[in-house]
């Protein structure tokens, strides 16, 4: 039933290279994921063998099928009233890159994990690509390079483990039960190679350089499904490997590491947020930011409030790139001077994106709040002051464009967005968001962490 | 054989022409297969790591890439921000390193410790390559050089990983190849050019 899950989408994948019937394959791109939640959540009895659904695969795998499907939706709208001639070129990769998802969180095997997220690296390189022009090569270029070498230098730490575990193993529970024979030392050399490979995919600081360029230059619900799934397979990936740390004695190593990492980025990306003049650049280093957090979750030692983080951050950040692809879609341009007065123009969009944009920021009652709040809760003081500074420039960077891109003097758009679903999709995103912020559903996700080896 | 594959590394530093650099490239892979063959002792894993990467490594993609280069209609000589003399001089230092650093990667056990400085060696002389060279097929060069010393490393420290998962990088890095070929051939239709220097209009 597993290989089924895994395989699913591959066939949709190839078919999606022929076919060229947008609506058919926007049906499709909604459709296989949705089977694919339903196969999920089905009890498995063939808990042996290569292939493993546990309650931190299944959280992941259903989030990012879900999102999918989101984005599958909104994007069929937002092709046709774009007029995107590429469109159709949109499937191929997308399934490509749901089944190098599915691949990540079902696998059981730390090494076999390690191809679909390169596997998943490769699929999205073809999203970026979309437009064909200039500047969407200059992005992929960049980030086939940068993304392959920030993998290849994690392949390096896999295999440090993997020798490491005395070449026997590199299945999940194995590895955990071997992992306290491990020669600590050179563990800790392996963690780093970890740290920084899967770091690049993550968007840490300062390996971060191809996440603003690949998010900014790929069609907005690549860009959604960048932030949204792209970054979770490799702060999984990241997760599998840090939890690895702790039957071995090195969880304070590998932690304080990630505290470090986590803080550099928030407060990096904070910074860089005041320098953008691209709406979509924005929303790029905002991602930057959300992980660093995430990363700062789990340096805490608190790897259900990480988790929790992630799944606020993909769907916020989702409902914010859908938001400003409509944006796009009536302005045709990315530059934030370029839009304004949204309120006047276009109620619907500029109601979406100020919420959104507060939604990121972290502002009561959305979702990020409550993650924020509770890492706050967790951090010792030192880091409270250094967290709570790199949270309100963030909060400033993030909110300061609303007050002209919504309420300022109105700029004409070229066109209005016809279609409903252009605002459905994102609105829906965002009650979701309020939902889960007035409702966070902690003691689930803390069960599902269970398999984690963490004391809670 | 490990001599073999450091001197095929460091030369590619030193070479102006892109021919030449794709030929090494296939020359390292054909000596790290003929090191799994010798380090296979009858299992089969290791003979078939080792055919595999024979055949992906040292005939498909370095044929891959001079058709590339050929159709690409470039010249076919090496641009770099480093002359040839301090290119040998920091490709030379990068090597030291490597071997001053690789004690401390070799693992109780490694079945080759030592590979494993040179497979060190690989992974900063691909980097080298990557970040000073300026064609975009250099930089793919680079990038597999760096993998194969990811690949020699596994093959030092224990006998490579599970196969299905070499496999499974196999794919990967062919993959990799063959989407950078297709990238190439675009910038040459959009820039005019491969030379990723002159892609800076994305920056901040």
């Amino acid at each position: 039933m597993l290989y089924l899950l895994l395989f699913l989408p591959l066939p949709f994948g190839i078919y999606a290279l022929r076919d060229r019937h947008l609506r058919r394959l926007g049906v499709l791109g909604t459709t296989v994921p949705l089977l694919s939640i339903a196969l999920a959540l089905l009890p498995h009895t063939d808990a042996r063998g290569a292939l493993q659904l546990d309650g931190v695969g299944l959280f992941y795998l259903v989030l990012a099928d879900a999102l999918f499907a989101v984005v599958a939706v909104y994007a069929l709208a937002y092709f046709e009233d774009g007029h995107d001639t590429h469109a159709a070129s949109f499937y191929a990769p997308f399934f490509l890159f749901l089944f190098a998802t599915h691949g990540a969180y079902l696998t059981h095997n730390l090494g076999l994990m390690w191809t679909f997220v390169e596997g998943s690296t490769l699929a999205s390189a073809l999203l970026v690509y979309h437009h064909r022009d200039a500047h969407a090569l200059e992005a992929t270029w960049k980030y086939l390079m940068l993304g392959s070498v920030g993998i290849a230098l994690s392949l390096v730490g896999v295999i440090l483990v993997y020798a490491l575990l005395g070449g026997t193993t590199l299945d999940w529970r194995g590895a955990l039960a071997l992992a306290a024979s491990a020669e600590p030392g050179r563990l800790q050399l392996a963690y780093a190679f970890l740290l920084v490979g899967f770091g690049t995919k993550v968007g840490l600081f300062p390996m971060h350089a191809w996440l603003p360029d690949a998010h900014s230059e790929a069609p907005s619900p690549a860009s959604a499904l960048l932030s949204g799934t792209l970054l979770n397979v490799a702060f999984y990936a990241l997760l599998r490997y840090t939890a690895l740390m702790v039957p071995a004695g090195l969880a304070g190593f590998a932690q304080g590491l990630l505290l470090g990492f986590g803080l550099a980025s928030l407060l990096a990306a904070g910074l860089f947020m005041f320098a953008q003049r691209d709406y979509k650049r924005l929303l790029a280093y905002s991602s930057m930011e959300h992980m660093g957090l995430a990363v700062y979750a789990l340096g805490l030692g608190v790897p259900w409030l990480a988790m929790l983080h992630t799944l606020f951050h993909s769907l916020t950040k989702t409902a914010a790139f859908l938001s400003f692809g409509n944006v796009f879609l009536a302005y045709r341009s990315k530059v934030l001077r370029r839009v304004g007065g949204l309120m006047h123009v276009l109620p619907g969009t500029g109601g979406l994106v100020a919420l959104s944009l507060l939604a990121l920021a972290g502002l009561p009652p959305f979702a990020l709040f409550y993650a924020e709040f509770q890492a706050l809760w967790h951090s010792p003081p030192v880091m409270m002051v250094l967290y709570l500074v790199g949270l309100s420039v963030a909060f400033v960077a993030v909110a300061l464009p609303i007050g002209h891109l919504v309420f300022g003097a109105a700029t004409q758009p070229r066109s209005v967005p016809q279609n409903r679903l252009l605002l459905a999709v994102p609105a829906a995103l965002l009650l979701t968001v309020v939902w889960l912020g007035l409702f966070p559903p902690t003691g689930e996700v803390r069960m599902l962490a269970e398999v984690l080896p963490w004391k809670p | 054989m490990t001599r073999g594959i450091l001197v095929a590394a460091f030369l590619m530093v030193g070479r102006r022409s892109l021919d030449a650099s794709i030929r090494l490239y296939a020359l390292q892979n054909v000596f790290v297969a003929a090191l799994a063959f010798a380090l296979a002792d009858g299992s089969v894993h290791l003979l078939v790591a080792g055919a595999l990467l024979f055949v992906v490594k040292g005939i498909a993609i370095p044929w891959f890439l001079l058709v590339v280069l050929e159709r690409l209609d470039v010249s076919h000589e090496i641009e770099s921000y480093l002359a040839v003399a301090p290119s040998l001089l920091v490709g030379g230092l990068l090597v030291a390193l490597a071997y001053r650093l690789g004690q401390g990667f070799v693992l109780a056990g490694a079945l080759l410790p030592e590979a494993v400085p040179v497979a060190l060696a690989l992974l900063l002389l691909g980097m080298l390559i990557m970040s000073t060279r300026r064609k975009a097929v250099t930089q793919v060069i680079g990038f597999l050089t760096l993998e194969n010393g990811v690949f020699l490393l596994a093959l030092a420290e224990s006998h490579g990983l599970p196969l299905f998962i070499e496999l499974g990088v196999a794919i990967d890095t062919f993959a990799a190849v063959v989407l950078a070929g297709i990238l190439m051939f675009r910038l040459k239709g959009v820039f005019g050019h491969v030379d990723t220097s002159r892609m800076r209009d994305l920056r901040g």
